[in-house]
């Protein structure tokens, strides 16, 4: 064999040199196309649309699911909502009848094949069933589902629902499942969730990832990031360390103020501080004493200086509330009773209740520091007052289930719902909602003053008496004082200014930013 | 010695079945009900009770107890509550995890802690003796997460020479030793904080035994009566309380896994007891009842490898 003269061998070992520092520049200005998010969240919970009802669950499933209709990316307003699965729709006069004209080109992830209407119908079918769904309150009027063609969906109500476009979108039961996927996966569907959206279910390890890819077959065109590790990290200091050492590209913030002081000192950080707010808001049992009292009810809100709260809680990640119903959902009216913040008013008031020396209320709360930091607060503030606040703490799930039996007098809740009046004075202001009632859900107040607007104006098809109906309800229950709102916690993530989401972020109902097909790193 | 060995599992059937027992009914009498969790807090009665229908949880304390008792005799540990995902499988996921993080920091622990106790014990009542009995109480008394944390910010940020996230995935020995090395420090340093204690109380009393002063007498030299005669005599109390303290360790991992974000039996646990996940909670118990079984029987038979006058019959 001929040996390589030293000329040959040192050209060669230039060459070789030379192509790798051209392999070298043209990986160093590759784009990333691996996404990395960490969330606050210990692991994985039930990955079905139609179950998960936690903001880590939803925040993953919103990128692998559509809905009939979906809200603009990037935005929460339900008056934003725009074609997604179905291309049109037409609704008849009397509002009961829909017909969704869905778009042909819609692809389940993996080997599902092509979505039609018997998907769509499936799917609606399954939200509404109390047995498969987390969210079959929402389909109440919903008095049948049909496939009227191959890609025709007709949706009849039993009462029109003015606010039905917003059940359907990618949100609780609006997410659409694929039949075949759910049929052939049967119980192990909630584990490798099969959607329609811009990314596709992969691999999860437990305690660590859920890994997505992104899907070729996307109707909007396939997504320029290729993938997406959900990091499950519990540890807020953990999780801002792996930002700041950029092995994480885009975090879930603590809803604090000095977080986003910290976080923004990052350089090449953007903070997105987005719509819904959770409601913080106390209820006040008024069927047992001394809250039975109208005048102590008002006492506990003439002590509440809300605009201390703000600043305790912080500007920029929290709203002052003035009613029940979180401002900016529809519905909302700042035209309600407002007790202003008055020691004087709150100690008349006890006089002229019977407690010139103070009273003593109680409440059962959460361990969870960010729902408790705000109850000391306010505890120290009704002390002002002459109100004894006694707080016994207790861990998150045993809170849940005491303060559902009915075992707190004043219940400290916080949370974000459907931007709807709608939805947040049914859950926790009808009679209906009342712990230990069948049909119980979160009205610790046992609230029933405005059963008959709440009732009307979910069905009134008349959008201005909508608005009105739902203005008196919020009057009637601020006039009664079933709860008094402390502010509107906004939700707070943070991403490299690399990347681009391709769209500017002011909210999200699912709680995480959209990332779409669009959505891109520029380095 | 076998005979021994089957008699030590014999009595482990009898402590699971005991431990298995008492978790099963302590976990259904605490507060928080699992299909509320699961279902969150906008889910209706009538959802939450189908829920409870569904998992079996509406029947009988009894019957739940000895169908899942029926179910562990056959090695089924049932499903996840929360997830779906077999408890077995989940648990065989995240063990590796957790013993390598042990061990690891087991043999860190030794390597600096038995070294230091000697030290310590030779050099009693200097300076040495007592910067040493300090910094034992130092690391005695750090919780797992503050130094977990102070690690992350000197040698993730400042010095990145180690990632924030101890994901225990590398597929090179190399990345999962650069995974590993944060946490099982942290570890490690707690342990050796223990043992550092342990072995200068072991050391002190050994060097004040008769034999040592007849060898001091001899002329013998003093790294030769430290290393041939009292070391090994100083390791019966070391390994008694290293394997007390590895049962303690395995389940006291969790801060150290949440901090590092590694998988681990301890975040299992914590997590499946905040979700009232009872399966995964009985699963988990099977699993440390063993481990502590294991480790306890490992340490006996230990000090017949270190003590040739113990004998096992």
């Amino acid at each position: 064999m001929k040996r390589l003269g030293l000329k040959s061998t040192v050209l060669a070992t230039a060459t070789a040199l030379i192509s790798s520092l051209g392999m070298t520049s043209s990986i160093a200005f590759a784009k990333q196309t691996t996404l990395n998010i960490g969330m606050a969240s210990a692991d994985a919970g039930k990955l079905d649309p139609h179950i998960a009802t936690t903001t880590p669950d939803k925040g993953l499933l919103h990128w692998m699911f559509n809905g009939l209709v979906r809200i603009t990316p990037g935005q929460s307003n339900p008056g934003l909502i725009e074609p997604d699965i179905a291309s049109s729709w037409t609704t008849s006069d009397d509002g009961l009848t829909w017909v969704f004209t869905m778009r042909d080109d819609v692809e389940c992830h993996g080997e599902y094949g092509n979505l039609d209407a018997e998907d769509v119908v499936f799917s609606l079918r399954r939200s509404s069933n109390k047995e498969q769904s987390s969210f079959s309150g929402d389909f109440a009027a919903f008095k049948s589902i049909e496939a009227t063609g191959d890609y025709e969906v007709t949706i009849t109500l039993s009462n029109p629902i003015p606010s039905l476009l917003g059940t359907l979108v990618p949100y609780h039961g609006g997410n659409i499942v694929c039949k075949d996927a759910v049929e052939a996966l049967g119980e192990g569907y909630e584990r490798s969730p099969i959607g329609t959206g811009p990314f596709m279910f992969a691999e999860y390890q437990p305690q660590q990832y859920v890994r997505l890819v992104s899907n070729p077959e996307y109707f909007r065109g396939e997504p320029k990031i290729k993938e997406i590790f959900y990091r499950y990290i519990p540890s807020d200091a953990s999780r801002d360390l792996a930002f700041q050492s950029g092995e994480i590209d885009m975090i879930y913030g603590r809803q604090d103020q000095t977080w986003v002081e910290r976080i923004k000192k990052l350089p090449g950080t953007k903070v997105a501080i987005m719509s819904p707010g959770e409601m913080s808001m106390i209820s006040l049992n008024k069927t047992v004493a001394p809250l039975d009292d109208i005048r102590v009810r008002k006492a506990v809100a003439h002590s509440i200086d809300r605009e201390r709260m703000v600043m305790f809680k912080g500007q920029d990640v929290a709203l002052p509330a003035v009613s029940v119903v979180p401002e900016g959902y529809l519905g909302y009216t700042a035209n309600v009773p407002k007790y202003e913040f008055s020691v004087e008013k709150a100690k008349a008031l006890l006089s002229d209740a019977g407690y010139p020396n103070g009273v003593t209320i109680k409440a059962i709360h959460t361990s969870l520091p960010g729902m408790l930091s705000t109850m000391e607060a306010l505890q120290s503030l009704l002390r002002d007052s002459g109100i004894n606040l006694e707080i016994e703490v207790v861990e998150h799930a045993t809170f849940h289930e005491q303060i559902r039996k009915d075992m707190s007098q004043v219940t400290h809740y916080s949370a974000a719902r459907f931007p709807v009046a709608d939805t947040y004075l049914t859950q926790f202001f009808h009679s209906n909602s009342i712990p230990l009632k069948p049909t119980a859900v979160t009205n610790f107040s046992h609230c029933d003053v405005a059963d008959a607007e709440i009732e009307a104006a979910r069905t009134e098809p008349d959008p201005d008496k909508q608005l009105k109906l739902w203005a008196t309800a919020q009057q009637k229950i601020g006039e009664e004082v079933c709860a008094v709102p402390i502010y509107q916690n906004l939700q707070l993530w943070a991403w490299k200014d690399t990347l681009n989401l391709g769209f500017e972020v002011k909210g999200s109902l699912n709680l995480s930013p959209a990332i779409t097909e669009i959505s891109h790193f520029t380095e | 010695m076998s005979g021994f060995v089957l008699k030590r599992l014999g009595f482990a059937v009898i402590t699971l079945i005991a431990v298995l027992t008492i978790v099963f009914f302590i976990v259904r009498i605490l507060p928080g009900d699992p299909a509320m969790v699961i279902l969150g807090d906008q889910a209706s009665q009538q959802s939450i009770d189908l829920l409870r229908k569904r998992l079996g949880l509406d029947r009988p304390m009894i019957v739940q107890y000895f169908d899942f008792m029926s179910g562990v005799a056959i090695g089924d540990w049932g499903v996840s509550m929360v997830s779906g995902r077999p408890v077995i499988s989940e648990v065989l996921k995240v063990l590796p995890a957790t013993l390598e993080l042990t061990f690891a920091a087991l043999i860190l622990g030794a390597v600096i802690g038995v070294p230091l106790g000697v030290w310590a014990a030779i050099s009693r009542n200097t300076i040495v003796d007592y910067l040493l009995r300090l910094a034992s109480l130092l690391g005695l008394s750090s919780p797992a997460f503050v130094s977990a944390v102070l690690l992350l910010f000197a040698f993730a940020i400042y010095l990145p020479w180690f990632p924030v996230i101890s994901s225990g995935r590398g597929t090179s020995l190399g990345a999962r030793m650069n995974d590993l090395a944060l946490p099982a420090i942290n570890l490690g340093l707690i342990m050796a904080a223990y043992i550092t204690r342990v072995a200068r109380s072991a050391m002190l009393e050994v060097l004040g035994q008769d034999y040592v002063r007849t060898a001091k007498a001899k002329g013998i030299s003093f790294f030769a009566i430290i290393v041939r005669h009292c070391l090994r005599n100083t390791m019966i109390p070391v390994v008694t309380v290293v394997g007390l303290y590895l049962g303690i360790l395995i389940g006291n991992s969790v801060l150290t896994e949440i901090v590092f974000n590694r998988p681990g039996l301890g975040r299992l646990i914590v997590g499946a007891l905040f979700q009232r996940d009872y399966t995964m909670l009985q699963g988990m118990m099977v699993i440390y009842t063993l481990l502590v079984v294991v480790v306890n029987l490992l340490t006996d038979l230990t000090y017949g490898l270190i003590d040739p006058r113990i004998k096992y019959s």
